[in-house]
């Protein structure tokens, strides 16, 4: 019987260890982009021998997610031998961007992903995607019908860099049926700050021991409420002309306007007229729907959602404002379609353009708004059978358009471009709510939270411009 | 010959034990790009950089919540089995019924609690209500957020607890009770000096195992409260986690180094825990 001597053992063994570590030190170069991203034209898919696989990674499930299949299907029956597109759901938006950073880094992107609005300016720098501009100079496609708010958003530096598709805005929403018994008009519900107390006041409801039992106002402390209020304010969010004219270095959510915000929320929970909702846009739903709050600030996303589940008849009105003689004007939400050409074939990126040409049409955007209540990002789509149909049955779904059709285009209404921008919202929120839950100033509160992010900034700026 | 029934240990060691220790070092030493790879050597500046108030504050969250869970998670399941000892009658249906709750996956015990809990709508709240007393504001207050989530592991950890327990109690040899008994030991007298001291290994092990859970705790905080309000249940593994994933980041380095922190807690707990808890407990 023989053995190994031991020496070699131990040594084979630390080999192998130390292997491990030389693996992950080579890891670290490779990728970046930056090669000839350009769009292919439409003879690449001609004469194909088999159809080009698209795998499109998004994060719309539930209602959303099946509309989203209805459409995929009807793309495939279309373009049978050419094109085959297969949806792949990828988790909430934060857990999608975490997973195409790792395909990044493993060099295996989905052709097509949807990544929501916080996340485009990364998007921007890692140099992967086909910008959408060139989609639309190579096909000399007309973007006279696409929401101008949203082309204002995801364009940067002139050029517009993704798609969007799945977009909303944010609405006041109101329980009539409250309204009524209060002897409120529901048809006019309140439009800033000061009527929304007036409002809340009459809605709040106690019960004979002093325990309120219905509550006027109710909302999640989210930030992107804070950015909305902003724009509608026409305060910038970021400096740099809010990140379009150069990289932001500061965020601005100190600004007087949010502070007034922020004192009045706090107020209005110490009053018992708002009930504390915390973080979780759920709560904020299930708030209002169970008719604990009467009123509350929500994605348009959210109406069809709210019709269904509530006893009440549901309002909707526009965002608030801070003080009446803010200008109005309201920021996108939602997210967007990127082409990654990094690492894929002209006909993979040809593909996944027509797929999203397809989106576009006014028939499919027909559909898209009618089923999930997102914006029709063709405004023809309006026009079409199923959003026709759906205005009919419940008119509080034009509000968001109108409200959007009354917005100003600027760079306040722009929204802030800026690579850190998930961590800036989330910021924001912290500040917000320690302002709500201890005994900080809103003021000490929301400078504590931006000064926070300055830090951030500059890590990230530093990082990309190396 | 030894090393050819060892090769497959060693390699199954080497990938899954110290590659990943090894890549966690190294990235704590590194600094990160967009993409959340490695691009540059910063030596221990992710180590320096959490000597800072917030983070000492995570780690006297992680110690409170920590204690919180494992003291009366252990009291509450040897006092449950203690207590079904007494009982006769469908004793095997009740000790089921309390291990229950170890059926639930952590994700659908938080989506539970998270209604009975939600602002707003609570049910909690709702029974309070109807009992005349005042709400409580479970998740929203930086007080109680903590405490909603250690009465939500504990819930959880509960079954656990009155498993193992119930096997160990089983196990006594019945002679130990009997002479007891007619030394004239009965109820909290014979519970405390017999039956505790003979469940002493099955405590242990239960203490150490709950305490590593407690440390390693995640789903009910990102399901409940999501580490707020303003980190008020930012655990050590939650901080890890918003550093490395949440929000959008990919700063590994940050993350890295704070595992190494939490690999270090639980060494020097369990490491305590055999230092000063094992030498009283008593192996037949």
């Amino acid at each position: 019987m023989t053995t190994f001597p031991r020496g070699r053992g131990i040594k084979a063994a630390a080999l192998l260890a130390s292997l491990g570590l030389l693996l992950s030190a080579c890891s670290g170069d490779g990728g970046g982009g930056g090669s000839d991203l350009t769009a292919p034209g439409p003879d690449v898919l001609d004469g194909l021998d088999e159809a080009v696989q698209v795998e499109f990674w998004h994060s719309m499930d539930a209602t959303n997610g099946q509309v989203l299949d209805e459409l995929i299907e009807g793309f495939n029956a279309e373009n049978e031998g050419r094109v085959e597109v297969t949806g792949s759901f990828q988790g909430d938006y934060d857990t999608a961007l975490a997973g195409h950073r790792a395909a990044i880094q493993q060099g295996e992107t989905a052709e097509l992903i949807m990544i929501y609005d916080l996340g485009t300016q990364f998007m921007i720098d890692s140099g992967q995607t086909v910008p959408a501009q060139s989609f639309l100079d190579e096909d000399d496609y007309d973007t006279s019908t696409v929401e101008e708010a949203l082309l204002n958003y995801f364009t940067v530096e002139g050029e517009l860099r993704s798609f969007p598709f799945n977009n909303s805005t944010p609405l006041m929403y109101v329980n009539r049926d409250a309204f009524e018994e209060a002897g409120l008009d529901p048809d006019s519900p309140p439009t800033d700050l000061e009527e929304i107390r007036a409002a809340a006041e009459e809605l709040t409801v106690t019960d004979d021991d002093g325990t309120v039992v219905q509550y006027g106002f109710g909302a999640a402390v989210y930030g992107w409420f804070i950015e909305q209020f902003m724009a509608r304010a026409a305060v910038p969010y970021c400096d740099g002309a809010n990140g379009r004219d150069g990289r932001a270095t500061e965020v601005l959510f100190d600004d007087p306007k949010v502070i007034e915000l922020v004192e009045w929320w706090d107020q209005m929970i110490e009053d018992d007229l708002a009930v504390q909702i915390g973080r979780n846009t759920d709560d904020g739903q299930a708030a209002f729907t169970s008719g604990r709050a009467a009123m509350t600030l929500e994605s348009t996303g959210s109406l069809g959602g709210f019709i269904e589940q509530s006893d009440f008849e549901v309002g909707a009105g526009y965002f608030p404002l801070v003080g009446p003689d803010d200008p109005g004007g309201s920021i996108i939400g939602g997210a967007s379609l990127w082409v990654n050409g990094e690492g894929h074939s002209p006909e993979e990126v040809r593909g996944s353009w027509e797929f999203v040409r397809y989106l576009l049409t006014p028939e499919a955007q027909s559909v898209w708004h009618a089923g999930t209540g997102y914006l029709a990002v063709n405004t023809e789509g309006y026009d079409g059978p199923e959003a026709q149909e759906r205005a009919e049955e419940s008119p509080q779904f034009s509000v968001a358009a109108s409200q959007l059709a009354d917005s100003e285009i600027n760079e306040n209404t722009a929204g802030c471009m800026m690579g850190v921008m998930s961590e800036a919202r989330v910021a924001a929120e912290e500040g917000w709510e320690a302002a709500l839950t201890s005994d900080a100033t809103a003021e000490e509160a929301m400078s504590e939270a931006a000064r926070g992010v300055s830090g951030t900034i500059d890590e990230y700026n530093e990082s990309v411009e190396d | 010959m030894a090393w050819g029934f060892l090769g497959p240990s060693v390699v199954i060691f080497a990938l899954f034990l110290v590659y990943p220790l090894g890549r966690t070092v190294y990235l704590s030493l590194h600094g990160n790009d967009i993409i959340g790879r490695p691009n540059r050597f910063v030596g221990l500046s992710h180590f320096t950089e959490m000597a800072s108030p917030e983070y000492v504050q995570v780690l006297i969250t992680t110690v409170v919540f920590s204690v919180g869970v494992v003291v009366p998670g252990v009291v509450g399941a040897l006092v449950i089995v203690l207590l079904l000892e007494g009982v006769i009658r469908g004793q095997k249906f009740l000790r089921g019924a309390f291990a229950v709750p170890f059926a639930f996956s952590v994700a659908s015990a938080s989506v539970i609690f998270a209604v009975f809990y939600s602002p707003g709508n609570s049910v909690l709240n709702g029974i309070l209500y109807r009992m005349g007393l005042d709400q409580v504001p479970w998740l929203t207050s930086q007080e109680m957020a903590l405490w909603s989530i250690v009465i939500t592991t504990v819930w959880m950890n509960l079954g656990y607890g009155v498993l193992v327990l119930a096997a160990g109690i089983g196990s006594i040899p019945k002679e130990v009770n009997e002479a007891a008994r007619i030394d004239g030991a009965t109820g909290p007298r014979l519970a405390w000096d017999v039956t505790i001291p003979m469940l002493g290994p099955q405590l242990f092990f239960l203490i150490v195992i709950s305490t590593i859970n407690a440390l390693q705790s995640f789903g009910q905080i990102h399901i409940l409260t999501s580490g707020g309000p303003v980190g008020s249940t930012t655990t050590l593994v939650y901080s890890i986690f918003q550093d490395a994933f949440a929000y959008g980041t990919s700063d590994f380095g940050r993350a890295s180094a704070q595992a190494l922190v939490l690999l270090l807690v639980v060494l020097v707990c369990t490491a305590l825990q055999f230092g000063v808890i094992e030498r009283k407990v008593h192996y037949s």
